[in-house]
Parts: structure tokens; C-alpha cells; sequence
């Protein structure tokens, strides 16, 4: 049971440090593009490379985000209902949101399947296998899917979810 | 009659799925699920994951996460205190005191950002904890933050207007100079009602300033020199060719790591801290907009805004009877979808009629324009009541509430436009050529 | 009654999607609302990269899109898009002629039923200045969007920059930018002439717009309702191919009272330019292989 909290914590950890490092390529692959025109040289696909990692940066980072309370909710609601009806509201909320994004993976899922059995490949100068870049939102996907139903497990279980904010989001929050 | 039902559905939905506190991203989700299922017989599934991909894999988002990385890592440096340190013995004496830097500010990196939520949240993070030091209203800390960083939408470069330009065909480049005085003259207003509310209110009692002689307030402005470098390196490499709008984004960024490194506040720790922090608050707005592109190809599918759009056209109003049926029509819509999603959508029906008006199309690109921040501070769907949420911890209510005032200020600017459309036309008739 | 999604990639007020409306209304009232087509111009339903994937996969019933915008994924698509291959609207219906068993095979294979297509007008070449020749190229910086445009910029000396479609207006101004290659249309609707001077009706090529149903979807369709549709869609084709001439016609005139220099490019510079043209030709042939040779070799032996 530890073993398993160990290893989904250190998943999400991973997840997010990915989802940073995307966003460093996205510096990256901008810059380099910019270098590049002023030089005289050119850098096809850069857009696109950006673009993908865009998507990584996001879709890698949802359960991340989601376990330090960085996603919006309106809780006028929640914080105004007793400990009791407070945990059955909270449980329908993890509910009904790890369904969807377990219905996102699937589909997600298809999506690449298709993508990879159509051949399908960028319209634009990089020319990728789309199906590769496209991976990151069955695999952010699910993860985020993971997060959700751990929250809604210990939730059930322990009587409290997982969602912590973070320090030094609050201390300009003070 | 459909429409009817669908509105009504919709907003059932939404507001069942918003209220009981499901996340804003999913809960859209959620709605626009229902609406493809009740309204079509498309399979759902697939177009989900079709449009959430296109939406977040799209190279004009980029600049996005860009900007809210530059914010962070700004916040991490004494830039904030430099910034009050310049700003504050110029303002402080006016009526309304340092809440004007929070107008100041915006405006200033309105100049820098297209986006309205990089304002917020970079202008915020200076701002908020600097005025809460100072026993400043929080009210009129969360309201005048919330109205003034719509100014990026406003103030080139603004991805709202390229976004209008587009689907209109209309120059963006005159787009962007008529969106300088109204944006400043926007601007004018907020700080005019905050000294209104600073001269009639009776709990506005903020830490009086130190006194300071002119050459000391002078003295004092060297505090500002990074800020303005900053800001001078991003548009001007913009406006002299060297960048896009994206690729200005990514010197923002490097500009604010090296001013990090000079001011000694970059290490190691605060790289990360700031990088982690940007990969969060980015993935926040990335799953908002996920939702938002899904609910808008729903809606897209049962017709409806395009249905609101045909009712006011078939009403065969006069110039200014259309324009405030679409004042209305834009309201309502905005509060429900982001106000770029709503321009996209209605754009096709609402184009002609404004043409056979014989309305400016350039002027008419403000008039939206200013709509469009309307949406942005009016509940249920808000971008930045969501981001101060996400950086005060207020509830949605509250910041709405504090928000009321300069939402009333940008009806107020809408009617300054209908009847002095030259603060929008002046600037580009005069300026036929690009900025360069 | 069956309601039918027809996204278009370009806005409301474009020739293409007036055309397509036309065809929209034109079916609706043959078939007595027994199909009922909604048009949802300018990418507001679906963007038009994804147009051709959403009508495969049955997310809409047809729509509207460049299938040259596909030629990374088969070399084929992109047969409309050979520079200098086909220069002038006779030209392109005789190349469009021979290509259309092999493109109408290719598209059934993905689930495609081609109604109808209309050409874009043709592309010519913008500058900041006089240019006569392919010399005169040489270093501007030139607006390239996919591997064919920066292909064309690498033979004829310019250096291509990459800039997407929404900051190109502020891309020329700017001077990011100095050159592109499109139609009349584009320059006019992006009001080029407020940082462009000059425009070369090179005729360069004409790409198609293609409107495709799912061919599920239309093998359900009443045969009685098929001869509407197919009487509508022929109806538009000649429609579109009337209002493409004309608009091209209405563009240059438009752009020369927006300040442009608007002529025929001078004997050197098309010589130039037809060596690249011929150059690009064979290394289409190349990736294309016995399929692309056949349609070109067909349309040769119209001429
Ligand atoms: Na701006
Ligand atoms: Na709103």
C-alpha cells in the first residue's frame, strides 16, 4: 500500500517536472526560431514543435496542478455545508470528474489510434507522425484520471481528499 | 422553440455542475457533453478529443504560458518593490493613492502582453501583496486588478483583435493603433473612480506615504529604469521587426531571468520555484480553454448563438437600437463563453448586419473589443474572476462583486465610443503606415 | 428529415463560403428539407486543418478544405499546387481533369465522396519593390507556410521565414516579412498595401477547395435526393469557377486603389521563374511516383 502512494506521488512529481520542461523546449524552440530568421537560416517546423510542446506542458501538468489546488472551482457551496454533506458533495464532484477524464483518455486513446492507423502526419513543414505528439494527451489524460480517482478513493476511504495548496502560492495570497 | 429549450438546458447544467463545485475545465466539459448528446447525433467522443487537441496543441496559445512564467519570475525578483518604489511618490499624493499602480500597471504591461489573464497575473502578483501591506481596501484591490487587466486586451498587442481582424478581414495593424486611446482613455476612468470612491469613502484609510521632495521623487524613479528596460526591449523588439507577438513573449521571459540574475534573486531554487509555479498556473488556464473550445463546438452544433444572433437580425433596428441589442446580445453571451469563443461564433451573422448599418468595421472592432473585457470580469464563466480566484482565494462572489464597479465603467466606455467614435478612428486614419 | 454540419475553413463574406451557402440552400430546397445542410464558415465549427479528419471520421457529414493543405501525408494532394504547372484557369481545369479519377480513388479510400471543387484564384508574387527578375530576389525575406513555399524561396535565392497566417498583417508591417506568394484575394482581404508596393500576376498555380461528404453518409442518401444534391453540386462548381474569375478581376483592381503596382511580371523574371517551376515539377514527380507521372503526363498531352 505505501509502495503504491510512493509510486503515484512520484508520478505526478514526474509528470509535472515533464510538463516543466516543456514549457523550457517552448522557450527554447521560439528562440531558436527567432535566432534562426535573423540569421538568414531557417528552422522548418518550429511552430509546430512549440505547438506540441504547448500541449505537453498542459496536458502532462493537469494532475500536478490538480493535487497542489492549483485548478479554479467555485466552492461557495462546499464551504458552507457541515463535515458530512460536505464529504458526499466533494465525492460527487472527484466522481463525476474522473469519469470524464477516464471518458477524455478512451477517446484520447482512439483518437491517437486512429491518427497512427490513417498515417496521419502534420499539415505543416515538420511533417510528424502525428500519433507521437498526440500521446501526451492519452498519457496526461490518464494520469490526470489517476489523480482524480486517488482523490476519490482516499476521499471514500479516509474521509478527506489529497488536495493541499501550495506555500508559496499563498504567501502573495495573504 | 429549440433554442429556447437549449438555452434553458445549458444553463441548467452549467450552473448545476459550476455550483456544486466541480472544476471550471471539466464542468464545461460536462455541459457540452450534454448539449451534443440532446441536440445531435454526432458521436461525441471523437469531436471532444478532436477539438480539445487542435485547441491545446496550438502554437498562438504559446505565448500564453510564456508571459505567465515571465510574471513568475518576476515576482520572485524585488521588481514589485522597485516598481512601488518608482511609482509610488508620483502617485501616491493623487486621490485614491497606490491603488493606481494597479492601473498604471496594467496598462503599462498591457503595451507588452496580448493576453488579459498575463496582465492579471503578472501585475497582480506584484501588486496585491504591496497594497494589502498598506491597508488598501481589499475590494478595491480585486476590483480595479480585475477591470484594468482587460486593458490587455485592449492596449497592442491583443490576441482579441487579431482574432476579430481575421475573422472580419479587417487590418490588424489599424486594429491595434485604434485600440491605443480608447485604452488609455479606459485607463483615465478607472483611476477617475478610484479617486472618487478614495475622496467619498469612509473606510479608506491606507498608510499615509512619506513626503518626498521632487528631486527625491526623481531620485526615486531610477527604482523604475528595469521595469521600463524590460518593457522598452519587449515592444521594441515587436515594433522593429525583430519578434512576433509570440516571440516577444520568449524575450519577455529571457529579459526577466537576466534582470533576476543582476538584481542577485536567481538561484537555482527560485528557477524552479518559478518554472513549477508557471507549469500550474498555465495548466489551470489550459484546462479551462480545453473546456471552453469543447462547449464552443457544442454550442456550434445546436446553432444557437448563431439563432441569437438571426433574432436580433430579423428586428431591422436603426444604427443605435443595434448597437445596444448588441451590447446585450454580447453581455449575456460573454458571461457564458469566453468573448474571443463569441466573436468567432457570431461573427458570420453579426458582420453583415453591422455593414448594412454602415458601421465602421475598424470602430466596430473596439466596440467588441470592449465587450469582450465585459466578459471577462462577469460570473458564471470569467477568465480573470477564475485567475484571482486562483491567486486570493476569495470566492467567485466576492470578486464579482468587487469587480461590479469597472464592469459599470465599461458600459459607461461603450456609449463614449457610440458618441465620440473618433477616439477609436483618429489614430489609424492618421497613421496609414505600420508601426515601424 | 436529417440535419447535415457543413464546416468551411474561410469567413462568411469569402466567395467560397457565399458559394457554398448557395449549394447549402440549394440542397435544402431540392431535397424539401429533407436534408437540411447548416454552413459554418470561417473555422467556427471546426478549423479547417481538421475539416478533412472530422468528415472521414463522421463527426460532420461534409464539408469544405484545401486538400493541398494534405500533401504531407500523400504527395498526390498537392498535385494543384505545382508551381507554374498549370498557369492561367483553362489550364487548371485541364489539370484537374487529369487528375480527377486518381484524386476521387485516393479520396474513397478515406471515406470521401468529392461533390464539388472551385479554384482559388491564381497566386502571384508581392514585393516591396520593382522586381524584373529572379536576380532581384535574391535576399528578400519571403513568407513561407509549407515545404513547397520555402522550396520556391531556396531556388530563387529569397530567405524564407515562417510566419502563421494571424501575424502576417503585422509581419509585413513590421518588416518581418517582405515578400509572400498568394492570390489577389489574400493581399486584398489583409489590405497589404498598407506595407507592400508591388504585385506580380505570375499565375503561379491555382489550388482547389474541395467539398466532401462521408462516404457512409452518402451511401445512405435516396438515390432521388443523390440527383439533387449532384445537380446542386454541379450548379456550384460552375458558380464558384464564375465567381473565382471575377473575383480575381475585382482583387486587382482593389489593390491597385489601395496604392498597389499591379502587372503582368516582365519576360526575364517568368523565364526565371519557369526553370524553378520545372525544377519543382520533377521533385514532385519524384515523391508522387507513377500515380503523379500519369496525371501529368495526361495533362501534357491536352495542351
Ligand atoms: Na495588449
Ligand atoms: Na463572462
Amino acid at each position: 500500500m505505501k509502495a503504491l502512494r510512493k509510486s503515484l506521488d512520484a508520478l505526478y512529481l514526474i509528470s509535472g517536472a515533464l510538463a516543466a520542461m516543456c514549457l523550457v523546449a517552448i522557450l527554447l524552440l521560439i528562440v531558436v526560431q527567432m535566432v534562426a530568421r535573423w540569421t538568414g537560416e531557417v528552422f522548418p517546423g518550429a511552430a509546430s514543435y512549440a505547438g506540441y510542446a504547448m500541449a505537453g506542458a498542459s496536458f502532462l501538468a493537469f494532475a500536478n496542478a490538480l493535487n497542489r489546488g492549483s485548478h479554479i472551482r467555485v466552492s461557495i457551496l462546499l464551504n458552507a455545508l457541515p463535515d458530512g454533506p460536505k464529504r458526499l458533495l466533494d465525492i460527487w464532484c472527484f466522481g463525476l470528474a474522473a469519469a470524464i477524464a477516464w471518458y477524455f483518455t478512451y477517446y484520447a486513446y482512439w483518437f491517437v489510434y486512429w491518427s497512427w492507423k490513417f498515417n496521419e502526419v502534420s499539415q505543416a513543414q515538420d511533417a510528424t507522425a502525428l500519433w507521437i505528439p498526440q500521446s501526451v494527451m492519452v498519457v496526461g489524460g490518464a494520469i490526470l484520471a489517476i489523480a482524480l480517482t486517488d482523490n476519490l478513493l482516499t476521499l471514500i476511504v479516509k474521509g478527506e481528499h489529497r488536495l493541499t495548496r501550495d506555500i508559496v502560492d499563498q504567501s502573495f495570497g495573504e | 422553440m429549440t433554442e429556447l429549450y437549449a438555452i434553458v438546458l445549458f444553463l441548467v447544467v452549467l450552473f448545476f455542475l459550476l455550483g456544486t463545485g466541480v472544476w471550471v475545465g471539466l464542468a464545461l466539459m460536462g455541459v457540452a457533453w450534454v448539449g451534443i448528446e440532446l441536440f445531435t447525433t454526432r458521436p461525441v467522443g471523437d469531436a471532444m478529443v478532436t477539438t480539445i487537441w487542435a485547441s491545446s496543441s496550438s502554437w498562438t496559445l504559446t505565448a500564453l504560458p510564456l508571459f505567465i512564467w515571465m510574471g513568475e519570475i518576476l515576482f520572485r525578483t524585488r521588481l514589485s518593490e522597485d516598481m512601488f518604489k518608482g511609482l509610488s511618490p508620483w502617485l501616491a499624493k493623487l486621490p485614491g493613492g497606490l491603488v493606481h499602480t494597479n492601473i498604471v500597471g496594467c496598462t503599462v504591461f498591457a503595451a507588452v502582453s496580448g493576453s488579459s489573464a498575463a496582465t492579471l497575473t503578472t501585475v497582480g502578483k506584484m501588486s496585491i501583496p504591496e497594497l494589502r501591506a498598506r491597508n488598501y481596501p481589499e475590494k478595491m484591490i480585486i476590483g480595479t486588478l480585475a477591470g484594468a487587466a482587460t486593458l490587455g486586451l485592449m492596449i497592442p498587442p491583443s490576441l482579441a483583435l487579431i482574432v476579430y481582424g481575421v475573422t472580419v478581414n479587417e487590418s490588424i495593424t489599424k486594429l491595434f493603433f485604434a485600440g491605443v486611446l480608447p485604452g488609455l482613455f479606459l485607463a483615465l476612468m478607472f483611476m477617475a473612480y478610484v479617486a472618487f470612491v478614495s475622496l467619498t469613502s469612509k473606510n479608506w484609510n491606507p498608510t499615509v506615504e512619506r513626503n518626498m521632495s521632487f528631486a527625491d521623487k526623481l531620485r526615486n524613479s531610477r527604482f523604475l529604469l528595469p521595469v521600463f528596460a524590460l518593457i522598452s526591449v519587449v515592444i521594441g523588439s515587436m515594433y522593429l521587426g525583430f519578434a512576433t507577438a509570440t516571440e516577444a513573449a520568449a524575450i519577455g521571459v529571457i529579459g526577466a531571468l537576466v534582470l533576476a540574475l543582476l538584481q542577485g534573486s536567481l538561484n537555482w531554487g527560485s528557477f524552479q520555484q518559478s518554472l513549477m509555479g508557471a507549469m500550474r498556473t498555465s495548466a489551470m488556464i489550459a484546462l479551462i480553454l480545453a473546456g471552453a473550445a469543447f462547449l464552443k463546438l457544442s454550442m456550434g452544433f445546436t446553432g444557437l448563438p448563431r439563432a441569437l444572433a438571426d433574432g436580433i437580425a430579423g428586428m431591422e433596428l436603426s444604427r443605435f437600437e443595434l448597437l445596444m441589442a448588441l451590447l446585450v446580445f454580447y453581455i449575456v453571451l460573454g458571461m457564458f463563453l469566453d468573448g474571443i469563443s463569441s466573436v468567432v461564433l457570431t461573427m458570420a451573422v453579426v458582420e453583415p448586419m453591422v455593414r448594412d448599418a454602415s458601421i465602421d468595421l475598424i470602430w466596430f472592432g473596439i466596440f467588441v473589443v470592449v465587450v469582450v473585457e465585459m466578459a471577462q470580469i462577469t460570473p458564471p464563466i470569467g477568465f480573470n474572476l477564475f485567475v484571482l480566484q486562483g491567486m486570493t482565494d476569495h470566492e467567485m462572489g466576492y470578486i464579482t462583486k468587487a469587480a461590479l464597479p469597472m464592469f459599470a465603467i465599461m458600459v459607461v466606455m461603450v456609449f463614449v465610443l457610440i458618441f465620440f467614435p473618433d477616439i477609436a478612428t483618429w489614430l489609424p486614419d492618421n497613421l496609414r503606415q505600420g508601426p515601424s | 428529415a436529417e440535419k447535415w454540419d457543413m464546416p468551411m475553413a474561410y469567413s462568411a463574406s469569402n466567395f467560397h463560403s457565399e458559394n457554398g451557402m448557395a449549394f447549402a440552400k440549394c440542397v435544402t430546397d431540392g431535397t424539401s428539407g429533407d436534408i437540411e445542410i447548416t454552413v459554418h464558415p470561417g473555422g467556427s465549427l471546426i478549423a479547417g486543418a481538421d475539416i478533412k479528419r472530422a468528415i472521414q471520421t463522421g463527426q460532420v457529414q461534409l464539408g469544405e478544405r484545401l486538400l493541398s493543405g494534405h500533401q504531407n501525408e500523400n504527395a498526390m494532394f498537392g498535385f494543384d499546387s505545382i508551381p507554374f504547372l498549370a498557369p492561367s484557369f483553362d489550364d487548371s481545369a485541364a489539370l484537374w481533369k487529369a487528375a480527377k479519377p486518381k484524386i476521387e480513388e485516393l479520396l474513397a479510400e478515406q471515406n470521401l465522396t468529392l461533390l464539388y471543387n472551385v479554384p482559388w484564384p491564381p497566386q502571384g508574387l508581392y514585393f516591396k519593390k520593382d522586381v524584373n527578375s529572379v536576380e532581384d530576389m535574391k535576399g528578400v525575406k519571403f513568407r513561407s507556410y509549407n515545404n513547397a513555399t520555402s522550396r520556391l524561396a531556396e531556388l530563387t535565392g529569397m530567405l524564407p521565414v515562417t510566419i502563421e497566417a494571424a501575424e502576417l498583417s503585422q509581419a509585413f508591417a513590421t518588416g518581418v516579412a517582405e515578400s509572400m506568394i498568394s492570390s489577389g484575394a489574400t493581399g486584398y482581404d489583409q489590405k497589404v498595401w498598407e506595407s507592400l508596393t508591388n504585385f506580380y500576376e505570375v499565375d503561379a498555380w491555382l489550388p482547389r477547395n474541395y467539398i466532401m461528404v462521408n462516404s457512409d453518409i452518402w451511401s445512405d442518401v435516396s438515390d432521388a435526393n443523390k440527383g439533387v444534391i449532384t445537380t446542386c453540386a454541379t450548379e456550384a462548381e460552375a458558380r464558384g469557377l464564375q465567381a473565382s474569375k471575377d473575383y480575381t478581376q475585382f482583387t486587382y483592381d482593389g489593390l491597385r486603389d489601395g496604392g498597389m503596382k499591379v502587372e503582368a511580371a516582365s519576360e526575364e523574371l517568368m523565364t526565371g521563374l519557369r526553370a524553378v517551376g520545372d525544377t519543382m515539377t520533377s521533385e514532385w514527380l519524384e515523391s508522387a511516383g507513377d500515380d503523379g507521372k500519369a496525371i501529368v503526363d495526361s495533362y501534357k498531352s491536352m495542351q
